[in-house]
């Protein structure tokens, strides 16, 4: 092979059939997006009542009675008195274009409204924005964490099939999938509460809240990691362990492999070098969803253990009827996960050199 | 120790405080019927009820002179770095300075130590922060006494149509600034008259004149000293005791950029105040340029001039104001901290600027039990526990935590009732039968509900006031309890139902009788189950469907509905002084009464004229707000009681459960036996200023 293997390699990557296909998947984005905001839109709203009706019933038991002009009036100023097409239209509007001589604009210097969120009482951009790095800083390190284990177990176990270790590995990972993740965050709750007499619920220490986090309490910080790492952690690797594993064992057993043994390849080499590379494109595929998950996290997971990223803010705003910030979160993971999926194809093409995108046999 | 109010005491003492009591020489020493010299005022907080109460609380008070004011040392370190006037140019001097010496018990208390911080759970809901810190114009004791808290004094003419408040002279804003009478005429004409703040409704500050809504005249008589003036007598029950009337100020040096001149909230003529002149985007844009984020100028007005306490940077009169600091400056956020206000105008017996503690810390968790966990592991000092967590946490916790059991003022648990203005007319005309109510109450065996649901903890009882709570009567709690099935199917057909060939009783026209109760958020998930079979058992068909609170709100409000366990404004309360909406139907609240309420609070606009009990109940309610006779006020009150025990519209099936804090055991001067009610502010009758954690 030249030296230049790698750089022949992008320029085969990046064929034309490769730049067209991607120019096409780039403007199915539209109609893609469009359905999916309407159907957002329009299935956030599909509880009985509003923001406003959650909001004084809210009121009501904190002893506050509103009275119904109040409630209309509010629901004139949110736009809630406008039929829900007319809402529609004036939210995807908003979010694509606000006009420079718009109050919005003038007020926040940005052309992009994603409106008010009626619960934080904030601009639902700064509420979202407010989780999202330690979201993604948590997700991803939970995520390095599934793919760091998962990985090497898997192919120790393809390579060790029926052994001990495989057996121990597939109980673990069983078990990590089938015990639910609330359960098992409880459960460990519980046991960190009788063996050190706190329960570490959050992320954080008061002391990190307050102060924020620096060299000196990091360690506490990694030490309130352990328990969601295991929760969340454990559950996905599972699913990794066994596709791989199942996917290597295919390979190991393929003509290909043989005949590399054969000629004398080296075993590592053969592993590593052809079937893991082949084994791992469903997991490659999955990664779709990967970007989706860094920006919400693990909701109920994050519930139980108070974990102060994005899943919790969506949970609470769909209860709240806190329709603007909700439809934010839930178009942004659309839109990551469209995003996602093409990636995940691109990267897939360039492990897979027999994958092709335009139709017809060659 | 603090000696537990016997309830008789307290039952005698709330009778009286109905009535109304007269406070002496309490924290500016006003008595609201006579005025008061303010020079002779000793600024101690000493409670004296005018009728011949036994209540510990007028028993345990003593006079305290203060002589020279004391800090707390993170202020006296940022007096000494410049930083800080000092405390005596902070607060008032001791004929102004208000001196904290009991509880809302009457218990003493002891003088503390600065420093340290109190953690919280979550603050949650508009509330959450005021409860633990909010600074209102009067306060109340448990016993229903009450004294002038942020104002120094309130009088009023003979007639009642004159009130007077003073203020205390020297007193100041959390930001420094002076607060005076100018501070009253800005909230009054910028704030209040412009439905700036929403409501605009208050009926404390409204009258009728010839038909008309109008409002008080507000005057500023000089920098301490302001009048409100009515056309006709405004009583102390529609004015100062009025739940609602908690405040009359806003900081006008603040504020001033925020107020709009629009078409929706136009300038209101008056002799103090100009116009701003300003727009509604103008006023939005100063918001932003003072982080307050609105998205309307409604939200703004509400958020700056109602719910300040959850705006960062609004100066404020409370014990503790929000910090600034971003990522601990919002209810919202996970550590959400409320400082010490160095300018309190508070201090203890020894001359202590209070509060003592620096701080507040909430603390938000996003599921039930994280509070509990973290209290066990000293995360959290303070928490409302439920009954049945209370035995084994205190078994576990041994000496580090107490138990506070407040009283509360709830007519009963398990409580049904129906709709008596539903459309269809087989379904009112049953409800209307008194029989059909006692059938549904005698059908149940309440010893049996309290194993099943309660662990026995909840004995059997009736809709109606709870032992040592005004008036209380014991064949009331009994009234309809005995468990007889026989009986109560006889009054069922005595009420013209008939027995169907499905075992259920149907309308004598043959159609169905089907009692659909409305339950929301799940409350009646586990007990509904229990009543169904008794129910059923005596030829009653029922079903249950729950709703998500904001629809089944929705679900009342549109009168779209038969029978509700669970009610959302339960019937009854503390008094009608508390809150008046819940024991007669004048608003559009409680399940009880439906559509009668809107007809009045609509002036017969919308809704279903009253007839019978219910009509006299709305017009001894008219004739209760109209008097300032305390006699007659009882009686009327009386009478609303008698026609609630002869009716009851609401059943209960047990008596109510009481409401439980655990705390941290070095937290102290908590007092016991308080009681959680609307117009008491909840938590708020803690006085937090007063907290302090033993070292």
């Amino acid at each position: 092979m030249s030296k230049n293997s790698f750089a022949d390699g992008l320029r085969e990557f990046f064929r034309k059939d490769l730049v067209q296909y991607i120019v096409k998947r780039l403007l199915m984005f539209i109609p893609t997006l469009l359905l999916i905001s309407i159907l957002v839109f329009f299935v956030i709203q599909l509880p009985p009542g509003d923001y406003v009706s959650a909001h004084i019933a809210a009121l009501a038991t904190e002893g506050e009675l509103v009275d119904a002009d109040y409630a209309a009036s509010m629901r004139a100023d949110y736009g809630l008195d406008l039929p829900i097409w007319q809402q529609y239209v004036k939210w995807v509007k908003d979010i694509i274009w606000t006009p420079t001589d718009s109050a919005y604009y003038r007020l926040y210097h940005s052309h992009h409204n994603w409106k008010y969120s009626f619960a934080y009482g904030r601009d639902v951009w700064s509420v979202v924005n407010d989780r999202l790095g330690l979201t993604i800083g948590v997700t991803a390190i939970i995520m390095l964490f599934q793919y760091l284990v998962s990985i090497p177990i898997a192919v120790y176990a393809s390579t060790h099939q029926y052994s001990v270790g495989d057996y121990i590995s597939a109980i673990i990972g069983f078990l990590g999938t089938a015990i639910p993740n609330f359960i098992l965050a409880i459960v460990l709750m519980y046991l960190s509460y009788k063996w050190t007499g706190n329960a570490n619920v959050g992320l954080f220490t008061q002391e990190m809240l307050k102060n924020g986090i620096h060299l000196y309490n990091f360690g506490d910080f990694l030490k309130r990691m352990i328990i969601p790492i295991i929760v969340i952690g454990t559950s996905g690797t599972c699913g990794i362990i066994r596709s791989v594993r199942a996917q290597m064992l295919d390979e190991v057993a393929q003509q290909y492999t043989l005949t590399a043994r054969a000629k004398g390849v080296s075993e590592g080499k053969i592993i590593m070098k052809y079937c893991f590379r082949a084994a791992i494109n469903p997991t490659v595929s999955g990664l779709g969803g990967v970007l989706s998950s860094l920006f919400s996290g693990s909701t109920v997971t994050a519930l139980v253990l108070n974990m102060q990223i994005q899943g919790p803010v969506l949970y609470k705003a769909l209860q709240s009827q806190d329709m603007y910030l909700a439809g934010a979160i839930v178009m942004i993971q659309a839109v990551l996960v469209v995003i996602g999926v093409l990636l995940s194809d691109i990267a897939l093409a360039f492990l897979d050199p027999r994958i092709r995108y335009s139709g017809g046999g060659r | 120790m603090r000696k537990k109010l016997n309830s008789k005491a307290v039952s005698l003492a709330l009778a009286a405080a109905t009535s109304m009591s007269v406070l002496a020489g309490c924290g500016g020493a006003a008595t609201p019927s006579q005025t008061t010299d303010s020079a002779e005022t000793t600024e101690t907080q000493e409670t004296t009820t005018e009728k011949e109460t036994t209540t510990d609380i007028a028993s345990s008070t003593e006079e305290v002179k203060v002589e020279g004011f004391a800090e707390a040392p993170m202020l006296a370190d940022q007096v000494a770095a410049g930083k800080l006037p000092s405390v005596d140019e902070r607060i008032p001097n001791s004929d102004n300075v208000f001196v904290e010496t009991v509880d809302a018990t009457g218990g003493k208390l002891e003088i503390g130590n600065y420093g340290g911080v109190i953690n919280l759970g979550g603050a949650g809901g508009s509330w959450g922060l005021s409860r633990p810190s909010l600074e209102s114009i009067i306060r109340y004791n448990t016993d229903g006494s009450y004294y002038p808290n942020v104002i120094k004094s309130f009088e009023h003419n003979d007639d009642y149509t004159v009130w007077t408040f003073k203020l205390r002279e020297g007193m100041k804003w959390s930001d420094g600034e002076p607060f005076t009478a100018d501070d009253i005429t800005f909230w009054y004409y910028m704030c209040h008259l412009t439905n700036f703040d929403s409501k605009k409704s208050w009926v404390a500050l409204k009258e009728d004149v010839n038909g008309e809504d109008a409002w008080a005249t507000l005057k500023k008589v000089d920098d301490y000293t302001v009048t409100w003036t009515f056309v006709n007598p405004k009583y102390p029950a529609d004015f100062i005791e009025n739940g609602d009337f908690k405040w009359c100020w806003a900081p006008a040096h603040y504020l001033s950029d925020l107020i709009p001149d629009s078409e929706d909230y136009p300038y209101v003529e008056n002799e103090y105040w100009q116009s701003t002149g300003l727009s509604e985007e103008d006023v939005l844009a100063n918001a932003q340029k003072k982080n307050i984020d609105a998205a309307t100028v409604k939200d703004l007005g509400k958020a700056v001039s109602y719910n300040f306490w959850n705006v960062s940077g609004v100066p404020t009169l409370n014990s503790f104001v929000l910090s600034t600091v971003p990522g601990n400056s919002s209810k919202d956020d996970t550590l959400c901290i409320m400082d010490r206000n160095p300018y309190f105008w508070k201090v203890d017996a020894a001359g202590n600027q209070l509060p003592y503690v620096d701080a507040l810390h909430f603390n938000q968790t996003s599921e039930d039990g994280q509070d509990l966990l973290m209290f066990r592991s000293g995360e959290i000092d303070i928490i409302t526990i439920a009954m049945k967590d209370i035995a084994a946490t205190l078994s576990d916790l041994g000496d580090a935590a107490e138990l506070r059991e407040w009283g509360t003022t709830g007519w009963g648990s398990y409580q049904i009732t129906f709709n008596y203005t539903n459309t269809d007319k087989n379904y009112a005309d049953l409800f209307a039968n008194k029989d059909f109510r006692e059938a549904m109450s005698i059908c149940v065996d309440r010893k049996q509900v309290s194993e099943l649901l309660t662990d026995g903890f909840l004995e059997p009882g009736q809709c109606g006031p709870q032992e040592g709570n005004v008036g209380y009567d014991a064949e009331w709690q009994s009234k309809w309890t005995e468990y007889d099935v026989e009986k109560a199917k006889s009054l069922l057909e005595g009420c013209g139902l008939e027995m169907g060939a499905d075992g259920f009783y149907h309308f004598a026209d043959g159609s169905d009788l089907m009692l659909t109760f409305l339950a929301y958020d799940g409350t009646a998930d586990e007990s509904y189950p229990v009543f169904e079979q008794y129910y059923k058992a005596v030829g009653i068909n029922c079903a249950l469907k729950n709703l998500e609170v904001s629809a089944f709100d929705e679900t009342i409000d549109n009168n779209d509905w038969v029978a509700v366990m669970g009610p959302h404004t339960e019937i009854g309360g503390a008094s009608l002084k508390d809150r008046a909406a819940p024991f007669v139907p004048i608003a559009q609240a409680a399940e009880w009464y439906g559509e009668y309420g809107t007809f009045y609070a609509t002036k017969g606009a919308q809704g279903v004229e009253p007839t019978g009990d219910m009509a006299k109940l709305v017009e001894l309610y008219d004739k209760w707000r109209l008097t300032s006779d305390d006699g007659e006020r009882e009686e009327y009150q009386a009478e609303i009681y008698k026609i609630h025990k002869e009716n009851l519209w609401s059943i209960a099936y047990l008596k109510s459960e009481g409401f439980y804090e655990l705390i941290n055991s070095k937290v102290k001067n908590y007092a016991d036996n308080l009681v959680t009610a609307d117009c008491y502010q909840y938590a708020n009758m803690t006085h937090y200023e007063v907290l302090f954690k033993a070292e």
